[in-house]
């Protein structure tokens, strides 16, 4: 039996889980979700962690690998961090075992990823620097509109004549926005026009990683936006792309199960080569 | 004691200061002190010493240096290091050195070294040429030559004759200098957890500066002051970091590739720091020690002829081999020709011994660091979860 956490350090999120490994069964223990919300990253992290620990009746002593995503190499408490595409694979893996390839929407980010039977990650794209078509950009936007962030998927749904923003530049798109209000378009119409400029951006991110042998799950926090995942099937049906892209309810915590599932990997193979890492 | 934070904090101190404050107060200390700049990546510290001077590397300018007039001296596809290293002396930040000494690298730096001597009539400018002939009777003989040269240039800053006992004098602190810096080398080999890349780098630097006497006793207090501390381990790759035995890389990127997952267990940064692999003879005559040190037993770089071509690339794989790393990071300046040249070559040898790496480039004043983050980090990830598979 090996316990493992996966703490994915996200812009927007921290997301942190506890696994049981015992062969090739890994039995999720405890999972945790927490909105950053202008505090110390690093400083939830710790305590998010120490707060699952306790809920799971654990020790940091019982931990044989703490693995970090994201932003969390700064955690000074880490056995190991993997890289977000990485983990992002593994988790969609763990999710759903049809999946080969991750569409990872974050709140800073996308990122297509395709991936082999194994999790092995076989290309990569990433949006670029831009935070247009990220879960920040939508979010900066739902409050503009001073509309709640758990509204907004079921909001893009209403919408009957959406308006497109600029998916190229954020401070374009919200110019975009700026205009559109007032003009007096609907908030379910722009919503919906900001969700069909993103998902058309990330439809064309995973073209450019090849042919996806498989499903492509679409993991990190904007996954859970109702909104964007029907934006996205009508992207990808204009794009002509076949392959079905789902999201699972857990699809959040992809990072942090990559992560924790590595980690109880990279425990194992220590162990066969002679040595471990204690937990710190 | 000291601690680890103490000795690094006045590296950084060392490392920050481009008014070579350290350098003026030693000269200025003692009447008849010379203070001599030399460039990557080698040249007899030995020799400078023993005329009473003070080696002093001139690395550029790092990224806290503005180039301004340095721009209008090269075209846009030369690196950053000449750039920097005039405007160091175009702003006076060198005013104080007596001579300086530009080994032959590369046609850029051998060209620095005319321009520095039309620039700055009153410093004494040297293209030290090291021998591309590995024989003793052909790049030996050329070799002792140069070195009289050199020992002859340095004897007229000086006044006084410089005398093979001096000499020895010097070989034997700088012998001491190179065992320590072994040392320190393979601490971080044997155990980089306690052993940061990021310290070892402001570590060697410092020896950049300080005096050799000051610098041996900074490495022994280093040394000393990591067996005292115990760090945490991380489950990071071991890597082998070269190409950057010219131009330096922000000591950010250093940074950031140990952030992102590595371990760097060797590296080429600051060769002159351990060119000769063991000590050099003391016994007999000095030139001809250093000569034979430099010709049979100094490392090896991109910037080294290499006349067997069978051989070619051979050193990275023993120096891959001997610090059990996993991988090769190729890190060097943009426009570097003697990196960037030999890059395939030496990549096509490590895949042929099923050795896997990366490559970049930076320049000394490189800021962003994500895309090296991303690349080094994934290149961790994969040799952790894929390397055996």
């Amino acid at each position: 039996m090996t316990i493992t956490a996966g703490i994915d350090v996200g812009t927007g999120a921290i997301k942190a889980v506890l696994f049981n490994v015992e062969g090739d069964k890994a039995n999720w223990l405890v999972r945790r979700t927490e909105r950053v919300r202008q505090r110390d990253p690093f400083q939830l992290a710790e305590q998010i962690y120490d707060e699952i620990l306790e809920e799971a009746g654990l020790k940091r002593a019982d931990v044989a690998y703490v693995a970090t995503t994201g932003e969390g190499e700064a955690l000074d408490f880490h056995t190991g961090h993997f890289y977000s595409m990485t983990t992002h694979g593994r988790g969609a893996l763990y999710l759903d075992p049809e999946s080969r390839a991750a569409l990872d929407v974050g709140a800073l980010h996308g990122r297509a990823i395709r991936l082999d039977g194994r999790g092995k990650v076989l290309s990569y794209k990433m949006t670029s620097q831009c935070a247009s078509g990220s879960g920040q950009f939508l979010e900066n936007i739902s409050r503009y509109l001073g509309i709640a962030h758990d509204e907004i998927g079921m909001l893009s749904k209403q919408a009957d004549n959406p308006e497109k923003v600029s998916g190229i530049c954020a401070v374009l798109a919200e110019t975009d926005v700026i205009n559109m209000v007032s003009r007096g378009i609907s908030a379910p119409n722009i919503l919906k026009g900001i969700h069909s400029s993103m998902a058309d951006r990330l439809a064309r991110l995973l073209k450019s990683i090849g042919t996806v042998d498989g499903v492509v799950l679409m993991t990190g926090g904007l996954a859970l936006d109702e909104g964007l995942v029907a934006a996205m099937q009508e992207a990808m049906v204009k794009e002509k792309v076949s392959y079905p892209v789902r999201c699972h309810p857990d699809s959040i915590y992809a990072g942090a199960i990559g992560a924790a599932l590595w980690g109880a990997y990279r425990h194992d193979k220590l162990e066969r080569l002679g040595g471990t890492l204690a937990a710190a | 004691m000291s601690t680890t934070a103490e000795i690094i904090s006045r590296c950084q101190t060392l490392f920050e200061d481009l008014t070579f404050s350290y350098a003026r107060e030693w000269k200025a200390a003692m009447p008849g002190r010379s203070v001599v700049g030399y460039m990557p990546f080698y040249v007899p510290r030995e020799l400078i010493h023993a005329a009473g001077g003070l080696p002093l590397g001139i690395l550029g300018g790092g990224d806290q240096l503005e180039v301004i007039h340095g721009d209008a001296y090269y075209q846009s596809y030369i690196c950053r290091i000449p750039r920097s290293t005039i405007e160091l002396g175009v702003m006076g930040r060198l005013d104080f050195v007596d001579a300086m000494l530009f080994p032959s690298i590369c046609d850029v730096i051998r060209n620095l070294s005319g321009m520095w001597k039309i620039m700055f009539p009153k410093v004494k400018s040297r293209y030290f040429d090291v021998p591309q002939n590995y024989q003793d009777n052909v790049g030996g003989e050329f070799y002792i030559n140069e070195l009289k040269e050199l020992r002859d240039m340095l004897a007229e800053i000086r006044g006084t004759d410089v005398t093979d006992e001096e000499i020895r004098g010097s070989i034997k602190l700088f012998n001491e200098n190179r065992r320590l810096v072994r040392e320190v080398y393979a601490a971080r080999m044997k155990q980089p957890w306690q052993v940061p890349s990021s310290e070892i780098y402001l570590l060697m630097r410092a020896g950049m500066i300080l005096a050799v006497e000051e610098h041996n006793r900074l490495l022994g207090d280093y040394l000393a002051a990591v067996a005292a501390e115990d760090r945490p381990r991380r489950d990071n790759a071991r890597v082998l970091v070269t190409g950057a035995f010219c131009e330096q890389p922000p000591l950010n990127l250093i940074k950031s590739i140990e952030l992102a997952g590595c371990y760097i267990v060797d590296d080429d940064f600051m060769l002159v720091n351990r060119w000769e692999r063991s000590d050099v003879a003391i016994d007999g005559d000095p030139l001809q020690n250093l000569a034979s040190a430099y010709l049979h037993n100094s490392g090896n770089t991109s910037a080294k002829y290499e006349p067997d071509q069978a051989k070619k690339g051979l050193y990275l794989v023993d120096a891959v081999k001997r610090s059990a790393a996993e991988g090769v990071i190729f890190a060097a300046p943009s426009f570097c020709d003697p990196a960037l040249l030999e890059r395939p070559m030496l990549q096509s040898v490590l895949a042929a011994h099923g050795i896997p790496y990366i490559g970049f480039k930076y320049a000394e004043n490189s800021g962003q660091m994500q895309p090296i983050r991303e690349q080094a980090g994934t290149f961790a990830d994969s040799i952790k979860l894929w390397s055996d598979q």
